[in-house]
């Protein structure tokens, strides 16, 4: 009866990416009360310092396969070297990040192995079937639970949703993160490093192109009123900006749907692929609160939502939660701050 | 050059939608279902491939109960040439099971390129493109933002003489696929393969009114999962529910006015304004 966990490490200039902290940390709890340690996977061109930091964390073994031809990360690559030793494995469980790399290579390794593959994966709970994993789905509105049928699983778990062994997001049928198991009073172990020699692949990875720088703006804001796809046209941001101008050290911020309009430029983007904040106030406006974008915006620190639907996703994320068509409840919220603010700065604009 | 493009039947979001009394599955309203929005780009990116090209065919294929032929005479609509059914019951499919009956539908008949959503709007799995190119035996790359075909117009003839003009047939396909925090990579891989298109990789065109009365007409190519090897079930889905809300969400209540001073003196009190 198969029982190891494994993780998929990433890692970024030269250490473990903190998602890789996360996976650890939601492996142990799929663990339970198991004591086999945690097999770690590293894959790169000088990798072993990260290795030997994965391998310093108590209750994992860690493999690490150093090449030059692992220099970029390839999906061709880390299956053409991760299958054969996963299959030899058969692992239980196979946790990987949803994230770039995460969703573009795990996907494909759980078909080459022929295991179950349940990704964008947030929680789990243990029931008379097993493990059963939960995810969210038609962009948070709903929750959808999945169990495997297959000896090994490939799962993909959902950045944020598991930082330091505890479920960070509501979910109604699942239980809270379970308590860590006492770890093995066995030394801190040293790191397998496994040299991989030439490896010929049909794909090419060309390394960096064109980032996207963010906006210093949005980046330094004490409060971000943010535009989602509810917005409906780009004539409604001019709502959006006199909402900001109550505020002071106030920036605009957008949704990935709003950029792909044309509404706003794509360094104003938040979440996973576009910027991260963490300001005093986020004022998500049409918003519907996918992960992608909670993914950007989940540690401010005081989080409202206007969205006239009532069962956005976002809803659940917000501390205080206006359900009202943006477009005439905007215009009422300025009026209102800046009555609260005092007559001093000057009635509308 | 032969494109398929993958296109996935979604409940519209702007709809209500419910959970079927199986637990198991949507219910949606007769008119309340559409294509799935990324792959609506996937279409859009290869109608521009094949209008970059001397020639081409662009198929859509979908796996899906009868409704879903909607979402190939969409594509039609758009400007595909030619639209797959593969055919099947109306409860939910895994991508595992998607990604089998169309590479078994479609292998060996020497499609250049493949390109799916990155993932759909409604179960979210970004699965079915990785899955699909692993079964064929291709190079996959997702999360593609931008996408270029090699050689293209630009590039001149390179020793090759052909019959055919001086288009020369592509070998190669060169995507930049988006990663974390704004940053991209550059990838190259070699034809056939399968790409999986982010949103905002172009802007998709509104179908044209001789497209649309074309694709009214238009005999759809259809096969039964019933004929295709039956898929290895490796999950299941035990349950759909609404996502429970936190508890620690104040909604505030009221007529707007009065909500809006409500929320300003919650943030005065908060001294955020």
């Amino acid at each position: 009866m198969p029982s190891d966990i494994a993780v998929i490490a990433e890692t970024s200039a030269g250490q473990p990416a903190p998602v890789t902290m996360e996976l650890i940390a939601f492996a142990k709890a799929l663990r339970g009360d198991g004591s086999a340690p945690i097999r770690v996977f590293v894959l790169g061109a000088g990798v072993e310092q990260a290795a030997a930091g994965l391998a310093a964390l108590p209750g994992t073994a860690v493999t690490a396969f150093e090449g030059r031809d692992l220099g970029f990360y390839s999906a061709e690559a880390w299956n053409r070297v991760l299958a054969p030793r996963i299959a030899a494995l058969k692992p239980r469980l196979v946790c990987v990040a949803h994230d770039a790399a995460g969703a573009d290579f795990g996907p494909a390794l759980a078909s080459r192995l022929g295991a179950a593959c349940i990704t964008s994966v947030d929680g789990f709970r243990r029931g008379p079937e097993g493990i059963v994993f939960s995810r969210p789905m038609l962009k948070g509105k709903m929750r959808m639970e999945v169990v495997p049928e297959s000896d090994t699983t490939v799962l993909t778990l959902l950045p944020g949703s598991f930082r330091g062994g505890e479920r960070l997001l509501p979910d109604g049928p699942a239980a809270a993160g379970e308590p860590p198991a006492p770890e093995s009073l066995t030394a801190p172990g040293s790191p397998e490093i496994v040299p991989v020699p030439e490896l010929p692949l049909k794909t090419r990875p060309l390394g960096p192109a064109s980032a996207q720088a963010g906006d210093a703006d949005l980046a330094g804001a004490e409060v971000v009123v943010a535009a989602g796809r509810g917005i409906a046209c780009e004539a409604n941001l001019s709502l959006l900006r006199r909402l900001a101008a109550v505020f002071s050290r106030s920036a605009l911020g957008a949704s990935r749907a709003v950029c792909d309009a044309g509404w706003l430029p794509h360094r104003l983007q938040i979440g996973q692929t576009g910027q991260t904040v963490a300001p005093r106030l986020y004022i998500a406006c049409g918003i519907s609160g996918a992960p992608q974008h909670l993914a950007g915006m989940r540690g401010s620190r005081c989080i409202v939502a206007i969205n006239r639907d009532p069962a956005a996703a976002i809803f659940q994320t917000a501390d205080i939660a206006v359900v009202e068509d943006l477009v005439s409840f905007v215009p009422l919220l300025v009026e209102a701050c800046r009555r609260a603010q005092g007559g001093g700065k000057g009635a509308g604009s | 050059m032969r494109i398929l493009v993958c296109v996935k039947q979604v409940p519209d979001p702007e709809a209500p939608v419910g959970i079927a009394r199986d637990g198991l599955s949507f219910s949606v309203g007769d008119g309340d279902w559409r294509m799935n929005r990324f792959d609506e780009f996937a279409v859009e990116e290869a109608l521009r491939m094949r209008e970059a090209g001397a020639s081409g065919i662009v198929e859509a294929v979908t796996v899906g109960p009868a409704r879903a032929a909607a979402v190939l005479r969409r594509a039609l609509a758009m400007g595909a040439d030619e639209g797959l059914h593969i055919l099947c019951g109306e409860e939910g499919r895994l991508p595992g099971d998607v990604a089998a009956w169309i590479a078994a539908a479609v292998r060996g008949r020497g499609d250049d390129l493949i390109l799916t959503g990155a993932m759909s709007e409604d179960a979210m799995h970004a699965q079915t493109g990785p899955i699909l190119a692993e079964r064929l035996g291709l190079p996959c790359a997702t999360a593609v933002i931008a996408a270029r075909l090699l050689p293209d117009a630009a590039a001149g003839p390179s020793g090759q003489s052909g019959t055919g003009g001086n288009r020369l047939r592509p070998s190669f396909i060169r995507v930049e696929r988006e990663l974390e925090g704004g940053l991209r990579e550059a990838l190259e891989l070699p034809l056939p393969a399968v790409i999986a298109v982010q949103s905002g990789i172009n802007r998709p065109r509104y179908p044209a009114l001789s497209h649309v009365l074309r694709a009214r007409s238009q005999l759809l190519h259809t096969v039964s999962v019933e004929a295709l090897p039956a898929p290895p079930r490796r999950e299941r889905v035990v349950g759909l529910a609404w996502a429970a809300p936190s508890g620690k969400t104040l909604f505030l209540a009221g007529t707007p006015g009065q909500k809006a001073d409500r929320l300003a003196a919650l943030l005065g009190q908060k001294a955020l304004l």
